[in-house]
């Protein structure tokens, strides 16, 4: 039998861990542990992935994990780099896995700290857009329209989801990207470079749908990111130093049957879906400007 | 100090030692997905059941040789119907819901022309001889294609034609401009190298029939409708036969002609006669006694015509011929149409208009032939008869299959080659496990539900567990197929009077067929890519030596590995309590 070339064969998973059906974010650190290897260990803070991972004295992966708290990712990623420096191991590659609200919430000011300091890890952050592990409550990562256990009924979400990749990218790390779960040999690429680039923390930020959360369909977890990309709802894309961007594809397909698949956005009017197809087109123009200006610089 | 204060201190760090795979989430899952390869709508159309998929996949990874193996395990001819056949597979091909459908039939020249000169052998296909031996009497599609299938399954075969070449209506009638001599002669060789023996100048009479069935095993009759329909109108022999002309033509006359040349009738060959007409110089004119519509002739024949400037007269028939100055008045009735006929096609009515006269410089006609009937089937009054899709299977003192044209609905190459296949099936069913199998065994060789028999089902080397669902275009994910146009192989650009003899369709370079089986869908067959072991969060899909296998263990039933599956191959069937 033919394996697909770009995606490597094991995997640093076992089977029976605790990830719902048709999970993203389960899919999501398949890809990344194939693309990084068994020298990699992982920091979990608090989040689904926090439970995925199996309770003691059972582990879902075959890499030694750190759990921590909720919002010390950034933090504890920094340490145990630290403490493998002290031993002299500098091959082994910290992966920083935290969800949504770890990232763009709680854990924000550990990882911009990190991220300011310069520390040597990957800092992934698999986007289900909401707190999915305590029964979807509204993150600053939730998107325009989504209803959620605390943006509910009439009061769906009013304001637009924060650009976590742009924050990141104001620090000037060396390394940023997106990634979608649609896209495997795409988002191995992302992170097998992630771990080769030094000098900082590398960002990638993954599209990565939770069934429950999103009222979809469990088979249809991988094909709801791919309209996303599709769309250019979530382009991806890299950027080097905070600076140089590369659009790595470009969509061709309305937002709509996105919107349209997903329980989470059942509510919305024609007009509000509208409104969303107009705040996609201005953010992927503005991105375009920003891959196409190659005269910026630093000094 | 410090460690002193840390040595107070118990570091208790909880360490997990087990891994999660005690957790049997296959507990959780209320649907099962299963791998179950499935029928695509070409092949259940094609009248010799290819597995076009397959060979498109196969193809698709430039493995000539192995997708021509895989042609030739359901078809002796590839090259000859990548040239002749009417391919029904495009049309039913569900790639055409996205942009176009597959050139099947150009692939399957490429296919072809690559077996003839890269010299593929096909005996690798034969099986052991079983000491039995068969006689088969014409040398059509039908013929050649039951030897085939008979050598492969184990026969031997001596094949009668009465012609000093062999082939049928591929040889005499369809003419060089669409199917070359060079590969009707490189095909029927091979069917030789099967151990075939064909003797040429053998005509079967009645009394033969008998000498036959005392010294053969079984029986084959492909003698095919050689004896042209006559109009019965007066002046009739002034008019000159069209298979005659065709004949003639293939045997190498090719007398330069001028002037109108009237064409009467609708079918394949009143085309081939007119557009063989327009090569020596004539000016062809059709004339045909229902609408363009109704003709019988292949669509893709009609407008080739059309196009090199064949004219063609709707709803006229000639109801006498006359000699006027050394030209031939042709005396013309128009009709109207009243209705539909049980298959479809308009039914004529002389209208009342008065005849119209029509000098023209030569009168062909083409309007049917039938079989000069050796044995007629019907006439046998044997109750031990089995009418079969492609065939009718008769006993008497040996087994005597009647195929082609004489039993065939629908009159092509492709259904004659399906009736020596059918006829072979039968015939080797019939010794293995007796008269009252033939049905059943049939039965279970067909592709899908539909009539197409299979040669690998029938063997079981076929995924026999195939499942009979025809794919439809909703079960493909058209998620990983993109817009790509058909490859078309450039036709040379010829001026009127540069039409010759000559196939004039180039056949696709390697990269054109490799880029155009790339486009297939392979409906319902695992192409490899590998999506449902990648996608799926629970690493329950693995790879094992024919395929992959679900871990039912572990699988929490998401289905995303369904939804995945470009081709329509996995489905998921509801746990039963
Ligand atoms: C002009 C023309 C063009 C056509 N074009 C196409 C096309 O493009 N595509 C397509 O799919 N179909 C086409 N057809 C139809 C197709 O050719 C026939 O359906 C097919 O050839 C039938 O095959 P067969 O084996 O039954 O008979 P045939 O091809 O007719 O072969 C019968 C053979 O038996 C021999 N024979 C007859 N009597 C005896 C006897 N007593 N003893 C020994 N041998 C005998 C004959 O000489 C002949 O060789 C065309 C038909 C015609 C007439
Ligand atoms: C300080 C603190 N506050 C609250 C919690 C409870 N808690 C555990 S997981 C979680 C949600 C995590 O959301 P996110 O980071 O988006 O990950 P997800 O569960 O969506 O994958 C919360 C609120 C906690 N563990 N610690
Ligand atoms: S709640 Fe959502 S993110 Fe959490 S395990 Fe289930 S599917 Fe995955
Ligand atoms: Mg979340």
């Amino acid at each position: 039998m033919k394996h697909r070339e770009g995606v490597p064969d094991i995997d640093y998973l076992y089977p029976g861990h605790l990830a719902c059906p048709g999970c993203g974010a389960a899919i999501a650190m398949k890809f990344a542990l194939k693309a990084l290897g068994p020298k990699t260990m992982v920091v979990l803070p608090a989040s689904c992935w926090g439970i995925i991972a199996g309770a003691y004295p059972q582990t879902g992966l075959k890499v030694p994990v750190m759990h921590t708290a909720f919002a010390t990712a950034g933090a504890a990623a920094s340490g145990l780099r630290a403490a493998l420096d002290i031993k002299g191991d500098t091959e082994t590659t910290v992966l920083a896995w935290a969800g949504d609200g770890g990232t763009f919430d709680i854990g924000f000011q550990s990882l911009s700290g990190a991220a300011e300091r310069g520390e040597d890890f990957i800092y992934a952050c698999y986007d289900n857009e909401a707190y999915m592990n305590t029964g979807v409550q509204r993150s600053s990562s939730t998107p325009y329209g989504m209803r959620t256990a605390t943006t509910p009924g009439t009061s769906w979400k009013r304001t637009r989801k924060k650009n976590i990749v742009e924050a990141l990218a104001a620090h000037r790390i060396p390394y940023a990207a997106t990634a979608s779960i649609a896209y495997p040999e795409d988002m191995i690429r992302k992170f097998v470079r992630a771990r080769s680039v030094k000098g900082g923390v590398r960002f990638i930020h993954i599209l990565a749908s939770c069934p429950a959360g999103w009222r979809i369909p469990s088979e249809s977890a991988v094909k709801v990111t791919r309209l996303a990309v599709l769309s250019n709802l979530f382009p991806l894309y890299e950027v080097k130093d905070g600076l140089h961007y590369t659009l790595n594809m470009e969509g061709n397909r309305p937002v709509r049957p996105y919107i349209r698949m997903q329980g989470r956005f059942s509510h919305l009017t024609e007009e509000e879906i509208e409104r969303i197809q107009e705040m996609v087109d201005s953010d992927w123009a503005l991105l375009k400007e920003k891959a196409n200006c190659k005269q910026i610089s630093i000094k | 100090m410090y460690e002193q204060a840390m040595s107070k201190i118990p570091l208790l760090i909880s360490r997990s030692k087990i891994s999660t795979e005690g957790h049997k989430t296959g507990e959780w899952r209320f649907v099962t997905p299963s791998f179950k390869e499935k029928t695509a709508p070409c092949r259940a159309t094609c009248p010799v059941g290819e597995d076009i998929p397959r060979i498109g996949m196969i193809a698709s990874r430039g493995l000539i040789k192995e997708a021509w193996e895989t042609i030739m395990a359901e078809n002796p001819f590839p090259c000859v119907c990548g040239h002749v056949c009417f391919h029904p597979c495009e049309t039913a091909c569900n790639r055409a819901f996205l942009d176009e459908s597959v050139a099947v039939h150009h692939l399957e020249r490429m296919i072809g022309e690559a077996g003839i000169s890269e010299g593929f052998s096909a005996s690798v296909l034969k099986t052991p001889s079983n000491g039995k031996r068969v006689a088969v009497v014409g040398s059509g599609p039908s013929g050649l294609s039951a030897a085939y299938f008979l050598s492969m399954l184990g026969f031997s075969c001596d094949l009668f034609e009465s012609k000093d070449q062999p082939g049928g209506i591929l040889r005499w009638g369809i003419p060089a401009y669409r199917l070359p001599e060079w590969v009707l002669q490189n095909e029927i060789l091979r069917v030789e190298h099967m151990g075939v023996r064909i003797h040429c100048n053998t005509r079967i009479t009645p009394e033969r029939i008998g000498e036959i069935m005392d010294n053969y095993s079984a029986l084959f009759m492909g003698y095919g409708h050689g004896r042209s329909v006559t109009m019965g109108i007066p002046g009739e022999e002034m008019a000159a036969d069209g298979l005659d002309f065709l004949l003639e033509i293939r045997r190498g006359n090719l007398p330069a002609m001028d002037g109108i040349a009237a064409v009467i009738g609708g079918g394949n060959a009143a085309i081939d006669v007119s557009r063989s007409l327009i090569r020596l110089g004539a000016k062809p004119l059709i004339i045909y006694r229902r609408s363009l519509a109704d003709m019988p002739a292949f669509s893709k024949e009609v407008n080739a015509a059309l196009d090199e400037g064949v004219q063609i007269m709707e709803t006229a028939v000639p109801v006498r011929i006359e000699e006027e100055d050394g030209n031939l008045m042709l005396r013309l009735q128009k009709m109207r149409a009243i209705g539909k006929d049980p298959e479809g096609r308009s039914r004529v009515v002389p209208d009342d208009s008065a005849p119209i006269n029509l000098c023209v410089q030569h009168v062909f006609t083409a309007i049917g032939a039938q079989s000069d009937g050796i044995l007629n089937p019907k006439e046998e009054g044997n109750d031990r008869a089995i009418p079969l899709s492609h065939s009718m299977f008769t006993l008497s003192k040996i087994p005597v299959i009647y195929g082609g044209d004489l039993t065939n609905a629908k009159r092509s190459v492709s259904d004659a080659i399906a009736s020596g296949k059918q006829a072979a099936m039968a015939i080797d069913t019939y010794f293995h496990h007796g008269f009252d199998a033939i049905r059943e065994r049939l039965n279970v060789s067909r592709v899908g539900d539909r009539d197409p028999l299979s040669m690998a089902i029938y063997l079981e080397t076929d995924r026999a567990s195939r499942s009979p669902k025809v794919i439809s275009y909703s079960d493909i994910n058209t998620d990983y197929f993109s817009n790509t146009p058909r490859h078309i192989p450039q036709t040379i650009p010829m001026l009127r009077g540069e039409l010759s003899f000559m196939v004039k369709e180039p056949v696709f370079s390697l990269k054109e067929g490799v880029g155009e089986a790339s486009r297939c869908f392979h409906c319902g067959i695992c192409n490899d890519c590998d999506n449902c072991r990648i996608f799926c969060p629970d690493i329950s899909v693995s790879c094992v030596e024919n395929g992959r296998r679900i871990n039912l263990d572990y699988c929490k039933g998401c289905g995303i590995c369904v939804a995945e599956c470009p081709s329509g191959v996995m489905e998921l069937e509801e746990e039963q309590p």
